[in-house]
């Protein structure tokens, strides 16, 4: 009857099968390894999934690494501006909402391609590629938790700034902080990927779907092109299924409460 | 329960525009309406009322011909010529310009050209009072204030001219002066135009007043409407005068930024200008006014919820502003609030117990920390909730729970005053009634002086002691809550008080916008009594009795 809590059901599923899939999905990459003959496979007589799987470790991986290096720069950076006052706030938020505007996924290969690649600048690169999209998030999340009626409420019974912090601002914003900071790996997975594929992304011992596509279009070979075309619109798929859930239950506050003061 | 066929008009002659015979609605072999029966009259005015979920919305749809998936229809709803609902929330197309909504609306029902319907819906915003130059046909709805835009859906209907119109929840969320002007004037027209109108809403809308015929909806059953279910007290002088003064308020302001205008200057909101206030030992003191009056923001001034932008507050004569940490603490622990949305003012991380239990560590540090389980169930079952409460999270408490936890955790540092910002606002009728009651037990228990905030002027008043009455962030009446109920001199205390009685209120329009406030009197624009000097000088307070204060130039001209 109600199409709202239809719509809710359904996103609830997506993020379960979302979360199911990046599980799947990262036992098989750590497993597939193991199931070739030790060596490093050759990719050119090797089985194709095989070699997707075995790619999947360094593309997920990286994609943890960068990601939650992107998180932790925009969560910084929001926290940073909502503490430091109304007009540093204004100026970094509005700095945030520009670069967050801009083509950032071309960072990664032009500073990998004019710097000469490596893992830790190429890491670096792309999570300053995804910090701004949190770093938007999060402030929004947190302006509207500072808006809320139960810090006025903390207020009249007396509580220091401290204490308010403690008991009230910080429990309220984990879950939003966490599900603005998730957003962050889908972003790394495809930043990275594009570099990969253009020949900029990870360096060569490592691999990676990004690179086996291109390779694969480069060699006109499909069917290495298929499987890791296919992992790597999963994984995506996946990672932004697990993200919006999670700012969905973050909208939906702790143990079923609203996050927002609007009622129905 | 008897079947009880609301006996609403002689026998007609021939067929009324609206008639059910055992109307019975169910969905699946639950029985949502059962049996209803009702004949309406060309031209006659029916408030049909019932609580939350009743089974209005299925009503209307049903005979409105419009049911709702998966609902099966028994008996017979009957209804002649043509028919309009006008759905909950009043919906239109949100971005679409009013003069395109109403040429299509009108030309598909009357088959007229844009001009001629644009004409047509022009008379109509006239028989609603919109006078012709806050007419914005150009702006879609969503650009409209929430009191045009039901004005315009008002007239809309009335442009089409059905035979019978079926409103939802019409004019729902409008400030009760509005609403009820609006209801009014869509009810004369209904007889005028001898139109059959359906209003549907809560009992507690006023749409009682408008209508000739009431029924309501309880339990699936269509039956008269009681005699005014919760009769209100009438105001306790027994109460009597208090004692010496606890809370002085002097010249207190409240204003926002607003920017920097082109001039350079500071450009700044001002919500409530300068005011006094005074509260005496075991007074309850009511703020009334409606939505812009400012009784909300003075309400949190008053507990420096924030300070004031001006002005200052003292409680038993410790200025608060001057206080330091300790002793604003002592402060908070006397001066309590309650919330307009108490499920808002709790934190949804902590259990009830949790916050009730921090309340006590941070106001009454004095009690050992191994006794605070024990007060907050005291305290939760003195406000009739059970001690098992303190283990819930907020987001499982209904609205009369969430309400009385706020009043538990009120009540718990024993505090010697409550400032309560439309503490029940958030619940029905019946709701309303116990909470009233535990909420003037407490007070009378405690001999606690209130200072209370409503928009609903009648209950207010009967509750109170002594009143104000705010207009834009100014007091333009005070006095006793007995001297206001039977004697207000301002016209916007009369007003209010009309639309509580479910009269008609002599005011016209709408409130100003708080950004562009009129000249004068802030009230010139809807005045029956305005003047032209009313915008030459605002109005200040006199004395017209002892003890009762009117600002308005000409309160003493009938
Ligand atoms: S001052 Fe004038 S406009 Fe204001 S209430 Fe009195 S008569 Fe009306």
């Amino acid at each position: 009857m109600n199409p709202r809590s239809d719509h809710h059901t359904r996103r609830h599923g997506r993020g379960a099968a979302g979360l199911a899939l990046l599980a799947a999905l990262a036992l098989a990459c750590t497993v597939a390894p193991l199931l070739s003959d030790g060596a490093a496979p050759l990719r050119a007589d090797s089985d194709p999934v095989l070699t997707a799987l075995t790619d999947g470790r360094g593309s997920l991986s990286f994609a943890l690494l960068s990601g939650l290096l992107g998180a932790g720069l925009g969560l910084g950076w929001a926290v940073l501006a909502t503490a430091l006052g109304e007009r540093t706030e204004r100026r970094l938020m509005a700095a945030a909402a520009r670069l967050a505007g801009l083509p950032l996924a071309l960072l990664a290969p032009l500073g990998a391609g004019l710097m000469g690649g490596g893992l830790p600048l190429l890491a670096l690169l792309v999570a300053v590629s995804a910090a701004p999209l949190v770093a938007g998030l999060a402030h929004g999340e947190l302006r509207d938790l500072l808006r809320r009626e139960f810090l006025i409420a903390a207020r009249a019974a007396g509580l220091s700034q401290g204490a308010i912090l403690r008991h009230h601002l910080i429990p309220n914003a984990v879950r939003p902080l966490l599900a603005a900071g998730a957003v962050a790996l889908p972003r790394a997975l495809a930043v990275e990927s594009f570099a990969s594929l253009l020949g900029l992304g990870l360096p060569s011992p490592v691999g990676s779907w990004g690179a086996t596509i291109g390779l694969a279009a480069r060699l006109g070979d499909g069917l290495a092109l298929i499987p890791a075309a296919l992992l790597l619109s999963l994984s995506l798929w996946a990672l932004h299924a697990v993200a919006d859930e999670a700012l969905s239950l973050a909208a939906e506050g702790p143990h079923g409460g609203a996050a927002t003061d609007a009622r129905a | 329960m008897t079947t009880i066929a609301p006996a609403l008009a002689d026998p007609p002659t021939t067929n009324p525009p609206v008639a059910a015979d055992g109307l019975t609605l169910l969905a699946g072999d639950r029985v949502l309406i059962d049996r209803a029966d009702l004949r309406l009259e060309a031209g006659a005015v029916l408030a049909l009322t019932g609580g939350a979920g009743a089974g209005k919305t299925l009503l209307l749809r049903a005979l409105a011909g419009l049911p709702l998936p998966g609902v099966a229809q028994a008996g017979q709803a009957h209804v002649d010529g043509r028919r309009l609902l006008i759905a909950q929330g009043g919906r239109m197309a949100p971005q679409r310009p009013l003069a395109l909504q109403a040429a299509d609306v009108i030309g598909h029902h009357l088959g007229l050209d844009t001009s001629a319907a644009l004409r047509r819906m022009a008379d109509a915003l006239d028989r609603m009072g919109v006078p012709a130059a806050a007419r914005r046909f150009d702006l879609p709805p969503d650009r409209l204030p929430d009191s045009l835009r039901w004005a315009a859906l008002f007239a809309l209907a009335i442009a089409v001219g059905p035979a019978v119109l079926l409103t939802d929840a019409p004019a729902a969320g409008l400030d009760p002066t509005v609403r009820l002007r609006l209801l009014h004037r869509l009810a004369d027209w209904a007889r005028e135009s001898a139109v059959a109108l359906i209003v549907a809403g809560r009992p507690e809308d006023g749409l009682d007043g408008p209508a000739d015929q009431r029924l309501a909806l309880h339990g699936g059953r269509l039956l008269p409407t009681p005699a005014d279910p919760t009769p209100l007290p009438a105001p306790n002088p027994a109460r009597g005068r208090a004692g010496t003064e606890v809370m002085t308020a002097r010249s207190v302001t409240v204003s926002f930024p607003l920017g920097v205008s082109p001039t350079g200057e500071e450009r700044r909101l001002t919500v409530v200008h300068p005011l006094d206030l005074d509260l005496a030992d075991g007074e309850t003191l009511v703020l009334l006014g409606e939505t812009g009056s400012g009784k909300a923001m003075l309400a949190r001034a008053l507990l420096h919820l924030p300070p004031p932008t001006k002005g200052h507050v003292a409680w038993m004569g410790r200025d608060l502003a001057k206080a330091d940490a300790a002793g604003m603490r002592r402060i908070r622990r006397d001066l309590q609030p309650l919330f307009p949305d108490p499920a808002a003012a709790l934190d949804p991380a902590m259990t009830v117990g949790g916050q009730l239990a921090t309340v006590l560590e941070s106001l009454r540090p004095e009690i050992p920390a191994d006794r605070r389980a024990h007060r907050v169930a005291d305290a939760l079952r003195a406000v009739g909730l059970s001690a098992d409460t303190a283990t819930r999270w907020p987001a499982t408490l209904n609205p009369p729970e969430a309400a009385r936890v706020g009043l538990a955790r009120a009540l718990i540092p024993e505090p010697r005053a409550l400032v309560c910002d439309e503490p029940l606002a958030t619940l029905s009728a019946e709701e309303r009634a116990d909470f009233w009651d535990d909420l003037l037990t407490a007070r009378d228990r405690r001999r606690l002086p209130v200072i209370l905030t409503t928009e609903r002027v009648e209950e207010g008043l009967r509750h109170a002691d002594r009143a104000l009455v705010l207009l834009m962030g100014r007091v333009v009446e005070s006095g006793d809550a007995d001297a206001l109920l039977h004697h207000a001199r301002h016209p916007y205390t009369q007003a209010m008080l009309s639309a509580a009685r479910g009269e008609a209120p002599a005011l016209d329009g709408d409130a100003p916008s708080a950004l562009r406030p009129p000249d004068g009197c802030a009230l010139r624009l809807r005045c029956p009594k305005a003047r032209s000097f009313c915008a030459q000088a605002v109005p200040a307070l006199e004395q017209v009795a002892p003890g009762h204060q009117v600002a308005c130039h000409y309160w003493d001209t009938p």
